[in-house]
């Protein structure tokens, strides 16, 4: 009798296993489903709470901010740069960080339970996210990532006709670094229909020639805030036509951090895109090359 | 020529620091005109130091006139056209041509955007002809040997053709030849009424001058003619009897006095 | 001797001349001849005025600012190395990069809402904004990275002047000038890390860039160079002098400190205007006097006046090259300069030790 128990409950531990293989194609075995999280990643940290699973991270890195609740757990250094110490000290069940990390290596070689994702395309949110489900055993994580797609396609919907094939021009950083339609926001740009300058074969971020986007001449011009200065002195740039005729996006510091960043927001981020096309794109002529 | 009598510079009550250390205590010299005067002693006496206050590139305490003015109160390039210096070798200029070195000893002569004056070329070739560096005026410094060189740094000094003349450790890498060579420059100088001071190690040389002054511990021994008697017993002790001034040819030479005691 | 230098002179314009017009042709389609087009207005008039607002516009004052910038930065090296009489001196020895750095990379932490230096922003909340108003953005705003980072490298320096106490002493300028910039290098890094949004900017300015130089900043340098040149060459018979020694230099009644005390504020000034402009460009103020020695050895007035010639040709290449070899990307023209400028000095030394200054005693 008590063999059968034992077996019984042996049978039942098992099933409790989760096995997930992360991206450094590392399978990670625990046998439960972990009820203390450290994430040093602010998407990471972002997915844990859109799956509902927000009261299990007991830290996170200083740059994640999203949602508030976050921000009174500790903070336990950078993804970059974390503070092994304090991150040992709250006795994670798991570590989820991004592969880039040296301290990978080192936090596995103390014990701890390591998982490496990082999304970068709209294709990784959704894998990134339906593990880390499948990590903390969330039976509606598909759902969830319907949701989000849903959201991503209702703004492209709410945009006018005439944005089709708008030329738009989304700068990342001074540089003039750009975001080409390989990026994440590239791709964003894409679902929405418009036609983004910078092409894919540039890579994502590609740092342009500026007299390149004045050949171009898009009808939009997409800016952070902080880079939005000085655009009109930047040689040959006023002739532009989306400074001429005051197309300009200009994204709050807060909003650009939704927007650049890979994550489970990017529906908001696709909302804040569509806003600003909607508003400023509207019933400008699809441009064509002059 | 006639043998100038006056007092070509003075210097009272000279002291001088180097760092913490007093190197000079309260110097008192008076170096006549139109003679060679040579400055001698044992290392660490304060010769190079003393050279420095006269040339005016050491701060010091106490008073040095130079030819009858008081060194403070002349404007820089009046004074720099009155007195030249030749200091121990401390020259970056590797990549100048020799002409241009030597054509640096012009600068007190020259207006601040002129170029070169034909007296200031004339002056930079007869001193480059005096030391036989002529005929390769045109070679870069760094490419000498070092008595090339020193004789190239001995020009600059003479195209200033500053009325007086200090050097200190002149014959450094010359070899003996050249070295004559420096005595006739010296003579010449002084036959034409310049006012010449060195600093030199070697007492057989220095003992050619007119008058040496003889230091010890940073202050001056003895200061007096060369051929007297006195004046090379002072030298003798000065050098602890580790040699010995005898005449030899019409000259006064310091022969090395070896050590008695068995080692 | 003095004919090479003549040669020289002429060698170095022609080449700029040469090279603006290839400039002018190169951009984010690659190589392209717009000089037909603008010299034979009549053959094609639609073309001509797409050519026109390119060239005139954009290309044009880029090639030449970059020449600016490159004659700058040679001119500084040449002083620099003048000054502290070593081959190795480079006109960022005072401090300048890193003081700009510093000034480049608050502007941006600030510029960038203040939010990251806070570690955990409450939203644009009251501390954020209290932040921003204690570094008052909006004069940041209107000074820009431009002003920032003119107005650091010259706080570097004269940092570096206080420490040594003047410039009396060249090892004591050279020993404040390296801790400055470690210190303020440091906490560049520091600043960095408190606003890492700021990084892939910070990147920009720290490889260099000429994108946006256009005509106000072409003239701006122009302007300054020659002041600068003008004044350099004033003082190269001190430079010349110096190089024998600081105690023959003040025999020969030269006014070394009051000269010195000069030559350091040109060297601030242009370098502080070169980094303003494009960013730390290394390797051309360091490259461009040795270049010039390699194929003559004059005094200082002529080193000074080749090296700026000098330098503005090899940036300008290297913008060229920049421009035009992943067109429409760009690579930093820092890189280039390296690969232009040490590829020569290494060829030098791989012909013959002799050939690079020394003594051969």
């Amino acid at each position: 009798m008590k063999l059968w128990l034992f077996a019984t409950y042996l049978l039942a531990t098992a099933s409790h296993a989760i096995q997930v293989t992360d991206d450094r194609g590392v399978l990670v075995t625990l046998t439960q489903s972990p009820l203390r999280i450290v994430s040093l990643l602010p998407s990471l940290t972002e997915t844990v709470c859109e799956l509902g699973r927000c009261d299990r991270l007991v830290g996170v890195d200083r740059y994640s901010n999203y949602p508030d609740s976050v921000q009174k757990l500790v903070q336990v250094g950078g993804g970059l740069d974390p503070n092994i110490e304090a991150i040992v000290a709250l006795k994670p069940d798991v570590v989820l960080m991004a592969k880039s990390s040296r301290a990978v290596e080192r936090l596995e070689a103390l014990g701890l339970k390591v998982v490496t994702l990082e999304p970068k395309t709209h294709g990784d949110v959704q894998r990134v996210m339906l593990k880390i489900g499948a990590l903390l055993k969330v039976p509606d994580a598909q759902r969830i990532w319907r949701d989000i797609d849903a959201g991503v396609s209702a703004a492209a919907r709410s945009l006018p006709p005439s944005a089709r094939g708008l030329r738009v021009y989304f700068e990342v950083n001074q540089g003039p670094y750009a975001a080409s339609e390989s990026s994440f926001i590239g791709e964003t740009l894409s679902r929405f229909g418009v036609s983004n300058i910078v092409p894919a074969k540039l890579g994502p971020f590609p740092k342009l020639n500026p007299e390149f986007v004045v050949r171009a001449n898009p009808a939009l011009i997409m800016v952070s805030q902080s880079n939005a200065n000085g655009l009109q002195t930047r040689p040959g740039w006023h002739s532009m036509r989306a400074l001429r005729e005051g197309r300009l996006c200009v994204f709050s510091t807060q909003e650009t951090n939704v927007i650049v960043s890979p994550g489970p927001r990017m529906a908001e981020a696709a909302r804040l895109m569509a806003q600003c096309i909607a508003r400023k794109g509207a019933d400008a002529l699809t441009g064509v090359k002059p | 020529m006639s043998v100038a009598n006056h007092v070509a510079m003075q210097a009272q009550a000279i002291s001088a620091n180097l760092g913490s250390v007093e190197v000079l205590h309260s110097i008192n010299l008076s170096l006549a005109g139109g003679r060679w005067t040579s400055i001698v002693g044992p290392n660490g006496a304060g010769k190079s130091t003393l050279l420095k206050v006269l040339a005016g590139v050491l701060p010091y305490t106490g008073d040095v006139t130079l030819l009858g003015q008081a060194v403070h109160q002349l404007p820089k390039r009046v004074r720099a056209r009155q007195l030249a210096w030749l200091g121990q070798n401390e020259t970056s200029a590797d990549d100048l041509s020799v002409w241009d070195v030597a054509m640096l000893g012009r600068l007190p002569h020259q207006a601040w955007l002129a170029g070169p004056s034909t007296q200031d070329q004339a002056a930079v070739e007869q001193a480059l002809r005096s030391t036989q560096a002529w005929e390769w005026r045109h070679r870069a410094l760094g490419q000498l040997s070092g008595g090339e060189r020193q004789r190239v740094l001995l020009a600059r000094a003479l195209a200033v053709q500053a009325q007086v003349l200090l050097m200190d450790e002149p014959l450094t890498n010359l070899d003996p030849p050249h070295q004559a060579d420096w005595l006739d420059i010296v003579h010449a100088l002084v036959a034409q009424g310049t006012t010449v001071v060195s600093v030199l190690h070697e007492v057989n040389m220095a003992l050619h001058a007119d008058a040496v002054v003889v230091m010890a511990n940073g202050q001056v021994r003895h200061h007096g003619p060369c051929k007297d008697a006195h004046t090379h017993r002072v030298i003798e002790q000065v050098f602890e009897n580790r040699i010995a001034i005898r005449q030899l040819d019409d000259q006064w030479v310091a022969l090395p006095r070896r050590s008695t005691w068995p080692f | 001797m003095r004919q090479r230098v003549g040669w020289l002179v002429w060698l170095g314009m022609v080449s700029a001349v040469v090279l603006t017009g290839l400039g002018v042709c190169v951009g984010s389609t690659g190589f392209e001849d717009l000089l037909s087009p603008l010299l034979s207005p009549l053959i094609e008039p639609s073309q001509t005025a797409v050519a026109e607002q390119i060239v005139w516009e954009i290309r044009l004052p880029r090639t030449l600012g970059a020449w600016a910038a490159g004659a700058l930065l040679g001119l500084a090296g040449a002083v620099a190395q003048g000054l502290f009489r070593n081959p190795l001196a480079d006109p960022y020895l005072l401090g300048s990069a890193s003081g700009a750095s510093m000034g480049v990379a608050m502007a941006l932490a600030v510029m960038g809402g203040g939010a990251g230096m806070l570690g955990s922003a409450e939203s644009d909340g009251s501390s954020a904004n209290l932040v921003v108003s204690v570094f008052s953005s909006s004069l940041w705003m209107r000074v820009g990275l431009t002003g920032a980072a003119f107005c650091g490298a010259l706080l570097a320096v004269l940092l570096t002047l206080s420490l040594s106490r003047g410039v009396g002493h060249t090892l004591r300028l050279l020993l404040a000038g390296v801790v400055v910039g470690v210190v303020l290098g440091a906490m560049t890094h520091l600043v960095l890390l408190m606003s890492p949004d700021s990084l892939q900017a910070m990147q920009a300015f720290i490889l260099g860039s000429t994108a946006f130089v256009g005509w106000t900043s072409t003239l701006l340098m122009a302007g300054v160079w020659c002041l600068c040149v003008v004044t350099a060459w004033l003082l190269a018979r001190v430079l010349d002098g110096l190089s024998l020694g600081d105690a023959t230099a003040i025999s020969l009644g030269l006014p070394v400190a009051a000269m010195r005390a000069t030559l350091v504020a040109v060297l601030a000034l242009a370098t502080g205007t070169a980094v303003a402009q494009t960013g730390l460009i290394a390797f051309v103020g360091l490259a461009a006097p040795h270049l010039v020695r390699s194929l003559v050895k004059t005094t200082y007035g002529n080193l000074m006046l080749l090296s700026s010639l000098a330098g503005g040709t090899l940036l300008m290449a290297a913008d060229i090259l920049a421009r035009g070899l992943i067109a429409p990307q760009e690579l930093p023209v820092g890189v280039l300069t390296a690969v232009l400028g040490g590829g020569y000095l290494l060829w030098l030394m791989h012909r013959g030790p002799n050939r690079v200054a020394g003594a051969n005693s």
